[in-house]
């Protein structure tokens, strides 16, 4: 199958990389260029957990061919920290207050859901958080920590702490 | 390492490249509008094409207009989370926007559209049984050049479709609802998102001058037959009638009788009747209560 140079534009940086039509979002980013915080669940679109932003907006990476991806801006959870000092994103930090984490295998879908929520509406509900993050499954039940550490970032971003 | 069938992709610039490709491809090609049913399905490998044309990041099939008194228009790529928070179809359709935020999860709907919920012809599908109840058109465009269908002439059955060769749907027109009329939609599932309904329904009621009689109603139920089904029965039953708590358990038995489920996953035939009789005793109030006030 012929296969062909795209760029992607990850995280900021633009990535030459050879694929195929066939080729999903979501091994490109993990197998070609590496970063691997972007994970593979079910890859039929029901778990989340391939999440990442493009254009803004959380999308799965499991049901997006890498070849439609082009020119668009995509970012990882890689990106969100500061890329300088490596500092993590405040909501990153909130879901480690938090423990929020367990086998952390959802959580670069669940903040990532939860960034682009916030992005776009910094005052939401607990319903409206809830509803912006029924896409994305925790195995280890730990739904209440999410939501409380969500809720925190919220509360701190509106107080202008963070 | 690939898991899908081989394929060309194509990604038109406008819509009459999109139709000139959809012509010249026929049915050796797909078209991705957002892939969150055929993605899945070619990985499932119950879909196999030689060619994908993807429609999704086209311009010129995206958008909503929804003016006062003038209906509504929706080109058919227009994102379902375009549409789920559009205040103007919120106000005018809450059960179509409803429907629509109730389908999936957040990353489909950013990612699927309308056009695709409806192509894709699923029995379960969202979107079809509220558009009907509205009484929705869909335009079918191709090089020759448009056709226009009621939503229910549209979907065939278990992923049939009126579409031929070369064309595409285009996009939805809703009329402008009429006055002292109100539109509900409900479903049941295992769970709260990205579960499939194991039934749903719109019911759309008009009441007379005197804000109590039924003037109109049109009830549609989905996922419980090959496509959406539009009750006979309950019309005959509530118009020219003022709604009791007797006519409300008639309309339930009414839409029960009608219903043809099947057995399968996600609910037992038996129990999608019962579903079906307390969605439709529960939406025709609903509708019927908000009718008075609208």
């Amino acid at each position: 199958m012929k296969k062909q140079i795209i760029k992607l534009d990850i995280n900021n940086q633009i990535y030459e990389v050879m694929v195929s039509p066939t080729d999903l979002l979501v091994d490109v980013i993990r197998k070609q260029i590496g970063l691997t915080g972007t994970k593979k669940g079910c890859g039929q679109g029901d778990c989340g957990a391939c999440t990442v932003l493009i254009d803004g907006k959380a999308q799965l990476s499991c049901l997006m061919l890498a070849i439609a991806s082009e020119g668009k801006k995509i970012t990882t959870i890689e990106g969100i920290a500061n890329q300088e000092t490596g500092e993590l994103h405040p909501l990153q930090q909130s879901f480690l207050d938090h423990g929020a984490v367990q086998c952390g295998f959802c959580s670069p879908g669940m903040i990532l859901s939860s960034k682009a929520l916030i992005d776009e509406n910094p005052q939401p509900t607990e319903e409206e958080i809830k509803h912006a993050l029924e896409g994305n499954l925790c195995r280890c039940t730990g739904y209440v920590l999410i939501l409380e550490a969500v809720e925190s970032y919220v509360e701190a971003l509106s107080k202008g702490e963070v | 390492m690939n898991i899908l069938h081989e394929f060309e992709y194509f990604k038109p610039k406008s819509k009459k490249e999109a139709l000139e490709l959809v012509k010249s491809k026929g049915s050796s090609a797909k078209v991705l509008a957002g892939g969150t049913d055929l993605i899945i399905q070619m990985k499932e490998k119950m879909i196999k094409t030689d060619a994908i044309i993807d429609i999704s990041d086209l311009e010129e099939l995206k958008g909503i207009k929804c003016e006062e008194g003038k209906g509504a228009e929706i080109l058919a790529c227009t994102k379902l989370v375009d549409i789920e928070f559009n205040a103007d179809l919120k106000k005018k359709y809450p059960a179509l926007t409803y429907a629509v935020s109730q389908l999936g999860s957040n990353q489909v709907r950013v990612m699927a559209t309308m056009g695709g919920n409806c192509c894709h012809s699923s029995p379960a599908a969202e979107t079809p049984a509220p558009l009907s109840a509205l009484g929705a058109k869909v335009v079918l465009a191709s090089l020759e050049g448009e056709r226009e269908l009621a939503i229910e002439d549209f979907i065939h059955g278990n992923r049939k479709n009126a579409l031929k060769e070369g064309e595409i749907l285009y996009k939805f027109i809703l009329p402008e609802p009429v006055k002292k009329s109100a539109c509900r939609y409900g479903h049941i599932g295992l769970r709260n998102a990205m579960e499939i309904d194991c039934a749903n329904m719109a019911v759309n009621v008009e009441l007379e001058e005197d804000k109590a009689t039924i003037k109109n109603v049109k009830l549609v139920m989905g996922s419980v037959s090959i496509k959406p089904l539009v009750s006979e029965a309950v019309p005959k039953v509530l118009v020219g009638k003022k709604l009791t708590d007797e006519l409300i358990a008639t309309t339930g038995e009414a839409a029960q009788s009608e219903a043809k489920p099947i057995s399968d996953v996600r609910a037992s035939a038996e129990y999608r009747k019962d579903v079906i009789g307390a969605l439709a005793r529960r939406l025709v109030k609903e509708a019927y209560e908000a009718a008075k006030e609208a």
